[in-house]
């Protein structure tokens, strides 16, 4: 991670590239599976980004990706591989879901938001504390142990919503619906909801935390060199702990406000897996904040894009997966090949 | 009494099967970070393993060449993360996340485009093979004895990988390109072409274990159907430190997990099944708590290689 993320030699230029080659590649995957790459492509790009559905669509989506985005560039610019931004959402999402139409009656619209961002944004700590505290004291590897609660969590939540807190007056396994007159309002004379507005503040203002105040500094010291952290004097434990900590929340916070914005109520089986999305996203962005904003829009449009794509030429959606595991890998090659890398 | 027999022998004959798909990845593991890999790319070396072996099953209609297409997919994709992190030296980590998003997209993709939503099962796959006189003991007899044919060839390969590991010069040169690699390619070892070999046996396996999940111990392919053993595996390898006989020991324990949701049907417990499948990953993170004072990795793990540095 250390030789990928800081080297400024070709910030931009390698980013783009692992762009043009994953689509290349994917179009040779289509090419296999029968399909006419440039009539998809064409149609991907017509839809996503030619139609004012597909933008409107699009900058609503850019609300999770950017939330979820700036959790992981906290866990990443300490060094810290954060994998279970799926569960921390899903804990978050769950959470509202289940609390939001409990709180309806007790609370005046602006305190009630807050208090359910309080509440998403807590049930991703809730679900990073695990791994946080045993990467602090025992140095567990974080990989393996968010890996393992994002599979806890998907299983859990399945069981809770099928039972403890199931709404029992319909046939589907999921909470009560939120009333419309408590979901997230919109951003005047548009009907995106103001989640895009919360994800750009959360973001820019991660951002500026990890490059301009001590708590981030320290945190990129121990990405820099964890040994040098501990010699200086820096509290080590307490840096992993919160940044992880901050870092689920963050995802949380995502999954509170889709289920207030989008889905006003918690289903069983619903998983968007940002995670698979935002990775690659963070990395194209060499963990830097500004850059996450425009990645978030053209993650976004390939998402959205990549459903409309589904329905109409018989791609399904999957593809857009293959096509954000190709960026990943090719972002990795392009690095190797842009230094003539010595380890 | 006939009903605690009855609970004792699913529970021993499922952990024995759910132990399988795991024990086959975590060996091949075991190989690749001895020589100093770490393959995060097993959990869709998997998923690719347990589709093809699917597909090719369903399309030549003969279970065994199932397993044959997998093992297949497993050493091409083997020899690619190889390439990657051996040839190109690029992070195994995001390689491995990379490659794992990548295969298990692309088999979801084309399993969408080949059967729609429809998910046909194979016939003739999961057939357990008798064997003769052993299978009649009274009580573990059927358990044990009356298995799918892989897994008996699998149990013999405990002993086989951990005699090649540690008791053969093949096995000390795995060991030593893990440990200090230079060293190794001063005495005339060649580190790229042993990390080749444990990468591509690795995904041998790993593709092999996905394929004993769908056409083994099923019969039909789901999309997320390995739900994390690959991840598991690597768990069991640390488990087991990289000794094939613990690592079987390990994976029995994760296998047992696993069986939990069938052994508590048959005990007739109303528990959800999907608290119960929390219980592997719970197990699991309990796991790595306990050995957390005792594991040490190999020295030069997911160090690449290059020579003269």
């Amino acid at each position: 991670m250390k030789q990928i993320l800081y080297d400024k030699a070709a910030p931009a230029a390698n980013s783009i590239l692992s762009v043009i080659s994953a689509f290349v590649v994917g179009g040779v995957i289509l090419l296999f599976i029968g399909k006419n790459p440039f009539t998809l492509y064409g149609q991907l790009f017509l839809q996503g980004m030619g139609s004012s559905l597909g933008v409107i669509e699009t900058i609503i989506k850019m609300a999770p990706l950017l939330m979820v985005s700036a959790g992981l560039l906290v866990a990443f610019s300490g060094g810290l591989w954060n994998l279970g931004v799926e569960g921390q959402f899903l804990m978050g999402a769950i959470l509202t879901g289940w609390l939001a139409p409990k709180l309806v009656p007790f609370l005046s619209l602006p305190v009630y938001f807050i208090t359910l961002g309080g509440i998403g944004f807590a049930g991703g700590m809730i679900w990073a504390l695990l791994p946080a505290i045993l990467k602090a004291r025992y140095n567990l590897n974080e990989i393996i142990i968010t890996l393992m609660m994002n599979y806890v969590a998907l299983n859990l939540v399945t069981w809770m919503v099928k039972g403890p807190i199931n709404d029992l007056s319909v046939v589907p396994a999921q909470t009560k619906l939120i009333p419309m007159t408590h979901r997230m309002p919109m951003i005047p004379f548009t009907r995106i909801h103001l989640g895009l507005i919360i994800g750009l503040i959360v973001i820019i203002g991660v951002y500026w935390i990890i490059r301009r105040t001590t708590m981030g500094y320290q945190i990129r010291v121990l990405f820099a060199n964890k040994r040098a952290a501990i010699h200086t004097g820096m509290n080590v434990k307490r840096i992993i702990v919160w940044s992880l900590l901050t870092s689920g929340g963050f995802s949380g916070l995502a999954g509170a406000i889709d289920v207030l914005a989008i889905k006003g109520l918690f289903q069983g089986g619903w998983n968007p897996m940002y995670g698979i999305t935002c990775i690659p996203l963070v990395f194209l962005a060499r963990l830097n904040g500004w850059a996450v904003i425009p990645l978030s829009y053209f993650f976004s449009f390939l998402v959205v894009g990549g459903e409309f794509v589904a329905r109409d030429q018989g791609v399904p959606v999957f593809f857009v997966h293959v096509l954000e595991g190709l960026m990943l890998l090719s972002f990795a090659a392009g690095e190797h090949i842009g230094k003539g890398r010595v380890t | 009494m006939l009903f605690e027999e009855a609970l004792f022998v699913t529970v021993l004959a499922s952990t024995l099967r759910g132990s399988m798909p795991m024990l086959l990845a975590a060996l091949g593991e075991t190989y690749a970070e001895s020589a100093g890999i770490l393959n995060l790319g097993i959990e869709g070396m998997m998923v690719a393993g347990a589709f093809a072996s699917f597909l090719v099953g369903l399309q030549t209609n003969m279970v065994p060449l199932g397993f044959l297409g997998a093992a297949i997919i497993g050493a091409v994709l083997g020899g690619i993360i190889g390439f990657l992190v051996i040839g190109l030296r690029l992070n195994q980590i995001v390689v491995g996340l990379g490659m794992t998003v990548f295969t298990s997209a692309f088999c979801n993709l084309l399993h969408r485009i080949i059967f729609g939503s429809q998910f046909p099962m194979l016939w003739g796959a999961g057939m357990t093979t008798e064997i003769p006189v052993l299978s009649k003991i009274p009580i573990i007899g059927q358990p044990l004895f009356n298995q799918h044919w892989l897994v008996y060839v699998t149990l013999a390969l405990v002993p086989v990988l951990y005699f090649l590991l540690y008791r053969t010069s093949l096995g000390l040169r795995i060991r030593a390109v893990g440990e200090t690699p230079w060293a190794a390619d001063a005495s005339g070892v060649n580190v790229y072409g042993i990390r080749y070999l444990t990468i591509i046996l690795a995904g041998v396996l790993a593709s092999t274990g996905g394929a004993f999940l769908a056409i083994g111990d099923l019969a039909f392919f789901i999309p997320d159907m390995v739900k994390g053993r690959g991840y598991i595996a690597i768990v069991v390898v640390m488990l087991g430190r990289w000794n094939p006989i613990k690592v079987f020991l390990g994976s029995l324990l994760f296998g047992f997990a696993l069986s939990l949701t069938s052994a508590l049907q048959v005990a007739g417990l109303k528990v959800s099944p999907d608290f119960i499948l929390t219980m592997p990953y719970l197990v699991v993170i309990l796991t790595l708590i306990i050995i957390a004072k005792s594991t040490s990795l190999p020295a030069a793990l997911c160090v690449p290689y290059k020579r003269g540095e």
